[in-house]
């Protein structure tokens, strides 16, 4: 918008950078204004979408830093573009935006990429936050999706195809997770438990790992099973 | 949608006494229409031109009645007096002296009621959708006056039977008393059967055998009491076959006549049975029908109730942003929990404090993000946990000052823990007064009762956050 911050290259873990460069993909324009007149004014939006083909092109042609994508999307939803997009550019960030805070639609559009999941309730600043966040690599965890991860991972699961890197969350990372869900910041984690924010970042950014490449078949099932009981 | 047709109607015509009777028009057209089609499309044809002659005409346009129905408002008995005078355009103790005197004579009157009672269909209570909706919720009360019908029905069956002996014997035209019981059973017999189609089913048969009516009883599906009924009174019209050949002395042959009348039947049965069939499917297919109709019905309700009321409110509040943004908080909690929500159990931990979070998020209009990993059933020590919880919640909305309260409960193996935590004000525990019964009584003590444990951990400026565990 202003600066002369397009570089087509993936983001550089450079601290201090031009506004973030943000895509709002939302089927409904009122949101995607009304999010715009939020954020407009500490990221550049340089481009929208309202549905999954046209997101697909825009993200290809503007290569934001994070994409803010709705879950529920004409032509495939979220998941959808997440996937056709990462065939071509396996960098880009999204940051998935719901109304529904469904486990299926959280866990779903988390596994297929997106590195962060937030309710459309969630306020101007802090979705800021969040965008700044994914941008700089890391995760975004709700507390909601924190709940959703420990319910998902607590359950007994089948000692023959544990991979225990990928299936289990070590100690610290469910002490994070825990705090996470009781509303701590990153920073009250960070201090709650005498480590740094960056150390916080990554175990979040493990945990996110473990989601997305965790071949737990009850990871999905268990999304979809809830409802049922 | 009848109803709505009316009223848009109704200020157009002049003559107030003639708007009732266009009311009633309407919602008599709806009750005769058989399947769910038509009763949308029927009024709709049906009332604008009436009405054009209606509020020429004024009271003198009678050629298009009101059709007679029985009219549970006001009735004495059936109602079939009410409904007549309405159609008639009489009074309705006119009609009601009328029959009184009818029944004079050789009980014409009482048979005449009988019939009617029967044939006249019951005054159709098509309403909003709304309304229809909250009723098959059992959300209203219908407000009908609870009326004995059945015995009603009973008796115009029996004053009909006993009225036509009457009449029979008084004629001339009377039975020997040979073919008196014959009689007498096949008639019970044909009675019970048709008895079934009484007020309360008579509606539903008539849509589920789109409008045969006299299917009904073989069509419809009416549960073991109408089939033990069908059985029975086909045995009583049997029997009284039977008592016509016993008299005639030809009982030797009774064997022989029930064979041929059952193979007729079979035959019959055979040559009808996939007619049957597709009335049975065309049944169904009305059913299902009518079901998306309710569906439809049931989703612009409850847009209707939740979120027009919302949008209501928050214009009328538009320069309260508190509670601006309480209405719509409220309003996402509730739409979100209809459209994606879980079908939570009654009775478990996540359903109490689901239940609980939403109390105080109206009572205090703080949001409560309430996030639970694991469940269990609930025991006493846990409804003690759940209400400790809600002290908790509510001393945090009530004095924290906090924008939001963030609730997290996790079920172990041994243990429940739940963590209520906002970033307020804080507070210093010991300067607590003695008489703040709250936290003390409401939190700690009764935790301890319940052999559990309350830890609350406050920064002054820096929030609170109580912990409670119920080892289990």
């Amino acid at each position: 918008m202003t600066e002369n911050t397009k570089q087509p290259t993936s983001p550089q873990p450079v601290a201090e950078r031009g506004p973030y460069r943000v895509v709002i993909v939302d089927d409904h324009a009122m949101f995607r204004t009304g999010v715009k007149a939020e954020i407009g004014r500490s990221v550049a939006v340089v481009g929208e979408a309202a549905d999954a083909d046209r997101a697909i092109a825009v993200i290809l042609q503007t290569q934001p830093d994070v994409v803010l994508l709705d879950v529920h999307l004409p032509g495939g939803g979220g998941v959808e573009v997440i996937r056709k997009v990462h065939e071509k550019s396996p960098e880009q960030k999204f940051l998935a935006l719901s109304v529904s805070d469904a486990a299926e639609d959280v866990i779903g559009v988390i596994r297929a990429g997106a590195r962060g999941y937030v309710t459309k309730s969630i306020s101007g600043s802090e979705l800021i936050d969040a965008i700044r966040r994914v941008a700089d690599g890391d995760a975004v965890f709700s507390p909601r999706l924190a709940g959703f991860v420990l319910d998902a991972f607590s359950g007994s699961i089948d000692l023959a195809t544990v991979d225990e890197d990928l299936d289990r969350l070590s100690q610290r990372e469910r002490e994070v997770l825990r705090l996470i869900a009781r509303g701590y910041a990153y920073k009250e984690v960070a201090k709650e438990l005498f480590i740094s924010i960056k150390t916080v970042e990554t175990h979040v950014s493990s945990v996110l790992r473990k989601l997305q490449l965790s071949n737990r078949h009850q990871l999905t099932r268990w999304a979809t099973d809830r409802r049922l009981v | 949608m009848t109803a709505t047709d009316s009223s848009h109607l109704g200020p157009d015509i002049h003559d107030a006494n003639t708007a009732p009777t266009q009311h009633i028009d309407t919602m008599s057209d709806g009750t005769e229409s058989s399947s769910v089609v038509a009763e949308f499309a029927q009024p709709a044809a049906t009332s604008a031109p009436t009405t054009d002659r209606v509020s020429d005409a004024g009271q003198t346009g009678s050629e298009e009645r009101p059709r007679a129905t029985r009219v549970a408002e006001g009735a004495w008995l059936g109602g079939v007096c009410t409904g007549l005078a309405r159609h008639l355009g009489w009074p309705v103790m006119a009609v009601r002296i009328a029959f009184v005197a009818l029944a004079t004579f050789q009980f014409i009157g009482v048979i005449a009621y009988g019939a009617l009672w029967l044939l006249l269909p019951p005054e159709s209570t098509t309403k909003a959708p709304g309304l229809e909706s909250a009723n098959r919720a059992g959300m209203r009360d219908e407000s009908k006056p609870k009326r004995r019908i059945d015995w009603g029905m009973l008796l115009a069956l029996i004053a009909l039977g006993v009225g036509l002996l009457w009449i029979m014997q008084n004629t001339g035209l009377g039975i020997s008393s040979q073919l008196f019981w014959p009689v007498a059973f096949a008639c019970a017999g044909a009675a019970l059967v048709w008895r079934q189609a009484d007020t309360a089913q008579q509606k539903r048969w008539r849509n589920e055998a789109g409008g045969k009516v006299w299917l009904a009883p073989f069509v419809a599906r009416g549960g073991w009491p109408s089939l033990v009924r069908v059985i029975v009174g086909l045995g009583l019209v049997g029997a009284a076959f039977g008592i016509v050949l016993a008299q005639r002395g030809q009982i030797s042959q009774l064997p022989d006549v029930m064979a041929m009348t059952m193979l007729a039947l079979a035959g019959l049965a055979i040559v009808l049975a996939p007619w049957l069939h597709r009335s049975r499917t065309a049944l169904n297919q009305a059913r299902a029908e009518r079901v998306r109709a309710d569906a439809r019905a049931d989703m612009a309700a409850h847009l209707h109730d939740s979120v027009l009321q919302t949008l209501a409110m928050i214009q009328r509040q538009s320069d309260d942003p508190k509670a601006v943004q309480q209405l719509a908080r409220r309003q996402e909690r509730e739409l979100r929990n209809w459209l994606y929500g879980d079908e939570l159990p009654e009775a478990t931990l996540k359903a109490a404090l689901t239940a609980i979070a939403a109390e105080v998020e109206d009572e205090r209009g703080v949001p409560v993000e309430l996030v639970t990993v694991g469940d269990c059933d609930t025991s006493d020590a846990i409804q003690a946990l759940v209400r400790a919880a809600r002290e908790a919640m509510v001393n945090a909305a009530k004095h924290s000052g906090a924008d939001k309260i963030d609730v997290y409960a996790e079920v172990d193996e041994d243990s429940v823990e739940v963590f209520v935590r906002d970033r307020g004000a804080g507070f210093d525990l010991d300067t607590v007064a003695e008489d703040r019964m709250g936290v003390k009584g409401s939190i700690i003590d009764r935790m301890a009762r319940h052999g559990g444990s309350a830890t609350i951990r406050s920064v002054s400026g820096n929030g609170t956050e109580v912990r409670l565990e119920i080892k289990t």
